[in-house]
C-alpha cells in the first residue's frame, strides 16, 4: 500500500504494509529507532509522537491512519527552540526523565505546554500512560508549568 | 520488515450504504473503529491471516455525532470516550463520567471509541460493565437478505451466559443511547489495569436511589476483563431488598450471597480478583451507609 504522509517536515511516499505500526514504520523504514519504542502491546507508553500536533502512542496507529497526516517525533524535535523551552524547565525544577522515556515523556509535555493545560489532575492523568517510575508527579507539574511560563515570556520578548 | 506479507485491504466507506456494500461482499471483514484493542494484540502485526479484509469506520460521519435532549444523550459509536467527556460532563451520569477518568491518559482516550469499547472480543477497559449498569440502548445495523436493518436493544440483552457482549454476524453497533439519572448513589471504582494485567483487574459499577434507608432500583455490574461482566437482576433485587444502614453480619451476608452468583458464573477468577470484589463491596455498603447516616430526616 502506498502511502504519502510527512514525517519530522519531509513529504514521503511509503509503500507499506498497510496495518503496519507507525512505531514500526519509525523505526524499521525510517530508522528512527533509537526514540521510538514498540512493545505489542505492553502498554510502556515509550513511543509517543505528535500526529497532526496530537500526542498518540506510535505502536497504536497503523500505516493506513497516518495518510496525509503530519509526524513529529523527538528525532526533529529534540533540534526545535520548544525543546529548549522544556530543557530550561526541566533545569529549574531539577528533575527530568530518564534516559529510557526521555524522548516519549518529553513529546507529552510539549503537548501538554502547546496547550497551554495547567491542571494538576490533567497533566498527571496524560503523563500517567509512562509506565517508567523515574519521575515524580508533583515534578511532571511543575515542569509544564515553568515551561507555560518560559515559553510565554519568551514570546512576549520575541513581539 | 514482514513487508512481502499479505497487507490487509482497508475499505473506508464514507456512509452506511457504502458500509452495507462492502460488508456484504466481505461477510468476515474485521471492523476498526479506534484499534486500540487491534492493535494492543501481541500479534497484531504482521497479519496471521492471508487476504485479510478490514472496514475502517472512521469517515462515517453519522457515527461521530452526538445529540441529546432532555431525556438522554445519543453518541454515535465512533465518538471517542474525550469526546464524550467534553460533550456531556456536566449532564451524563457520574458513574460514567467517574469510569472515563478512571481509564486514564487521553492518549488512550483520545483514540478509543465508544462503539470499539462495546464491540472488542475482550474487555480492554471497564466501560461496558458501567453501560449495563445505566441500562444504555444500543441500536444495531445488521445485514439480513443484503439489506441493512436497524434495530435498538438494551445492551444487558447482548450480554450472552459468559457475561460477554456478543453481537449478530455482520453487524455493528452505530449509535448508543444513555439515559440520564437523577439516581443519588452513583458509585465506580477500578483497580488493576484492564490492558496490562486483566487476570486480576476488575471494575464495579452501581447506581441506586437511596430513599431514606431503602435501595430503589439499584444496579450493579461487575466487570472482569479475563472473563466478562457480570449483570444480574437477582442481584439487584438482594440490594433492593435491604436497609441501611448495614451492620457488620449483614454486610458479610450480603457478601455471600454475592459470592455464590459469582462463582455461579464465572469459577476460576483470581485471589486477586475476589479479594478487589469483596473491598469493593465494602466501599459501597460503607458509601450507602454513611449516606443514610447523614441524610436529613424527613417528617
Ligand atoms: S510501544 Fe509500548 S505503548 Fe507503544
Amino acid at each position: 500500500m502506498k502511502i504519502d504522509c510527512s514525517i519530522d517536515g519531509k513529504t514521503l511516499t511509503l509503500s507499506l504494509n498497510s496495518n503496519k505500526p507507525l512505531s514500526l514504520i519509525l523505526s524499521e523504514n525510517i530508522g528512527d529507532g533509537a526514540a521510538v519504542n514498540h512493545c505489542r502491546g505492553d502498554m510502556c507508553g515509550l513511543c509517543a509522537v505528535l500526529v497532526n500536533g496530537k500526542p498518540m502512542l506510535s505502536c497504536m496507529v497503523p500505516a493506513f491512519e497516518i495518510r496525509g497526516k503530519e509526524i513529529i517525533t523527538f528525532e526533529s524535535f529534540q533540534k526545535t527552540r520548544a525543546m529548549k523551552d522544556i530543557e530550561k524547565a526541566y533545569e529549574l525544577v531539577g528533575a527530568a526523565p530518564c534516559r529510557e522515556c526521555y524522548a516519549s515523556r518529553t513529546m507529552i509535555f510539549e503537548s501538554l505546554i502547546s496547550d497551554g493545560v495547567s491542571e494538576p489532575e490533567e497533566i498527571i492523568k496524560e503523563l500517567s500512560i509512562v509506565r517508567c517510575p523515574c519521575m515524580d508527579t508533583e515534578d511532571e507539574v511543575n515542569i509544564v508549568l515553568k515551561a507555560i511560563d518560559i515559553r510565554r515570556k519568551r514570546r512576549v520578548r520575541r513581539s | 520488515m514482514y513487508e512481502g506479507l499479505s497487507s490487509p485491504n482497508i475499505h473506508t466507506p464514507h456512509n452506511m450504504a457504502e458500509f452495507s456494500s462492502i460488508i456484504t461482499h466481505y461477510p468476515s471483514s474485521t471492523m476498526w473503529a479506534g484499534g486500540t484493542y487491534i492493535m494492543t494484540r501481541p500479534d497484531a502485526y504482521p497479519s496471521k491471516v492471508m487476504n485479510a479484509e478490514i472496514i475502517f469506520l472512521g469517515e462515517i460521519e453519522e457515527l461521530h455525532r452526538f445529540q441529546r435532549n432532555d431525556r438522554f444523550a445519543e453518541f454515535g459509536s465512533m465518538v471517542t470516550l474525550d469526546e464524550v467527556m467534553s460533550v456531556g460532563k456536566a449532564v451524563l451520569p457520574k458513574v460514567l463520567t467517574d469510569n472515563i477518568r478512571e481509564i486514564g491518559s487521553r492518549l488512550i482516550t483520545r483514540r478509543a471509541t465508544l462503539g470499539g469499547a462495546i464491540s472488542t472480543k475482550g474487555l480492554t477497559t471497564s466501560f461496558p460493565g458501567t453501560l449495563v449498569a445505566l441500562d444504555a440502548n444500543v441500536e444495531i445495523r445488521m445485514i439480513k437478505k443484503k439489506r441493512l436493518h436497524s434495530r435498538w436493544m438494551q445492551l444487558t440483552r447482548l450480554l450472552d451466559r459468559n457475561g460477554t457482549i456478543s453481537l449478530p454476524p455482520q453487524s455493528m453497533i452505530s449509535r448508543i443511547r444513555i439515559a440520564f439519572t437523577d439516581k443519588n448513589c452513583q458509585f465506580f471504582r477500578s483497580t488493576g489495569s484492564f490492558m496490562t494485567d486483566p487476570e486480576n483487574a476488575m471494575s464495579v459499577s452501581f447506581t441506586a436511589s437511596l430513599d431514606q434507608d431503602v435501595l430503589n432500583n439499584p444496579t450493579i455490574a461487575f466487570t472482569y476483563p479475563s472473563h466478562g461482566i457480570l449483570y444480574s437482576r437477582d442481584i439487584d433485587n438482594v440490594f433492593s431488598s435491604l436497609r441501611f444502614p448495614l451492620d457488620e453480619s449483614e454486610r458479610r451476608n450480603l457478601e455471600m450471597i454475592i459470592f455464590t452468583f459469582i462463582d455461579s458464573s464465572f469459577q476460576d477468577l483470581s485471589d486477586l480478583q475476589k479479594i478487589r470484589t469483596k473491598g469493593m463491596l465494602r466501599a459501597i455498603v460503607d458509601e450507602l451507609n454513611e449516606k443514610t447516616l447523614t441524610m436529613p430526616v424527613q417528617d
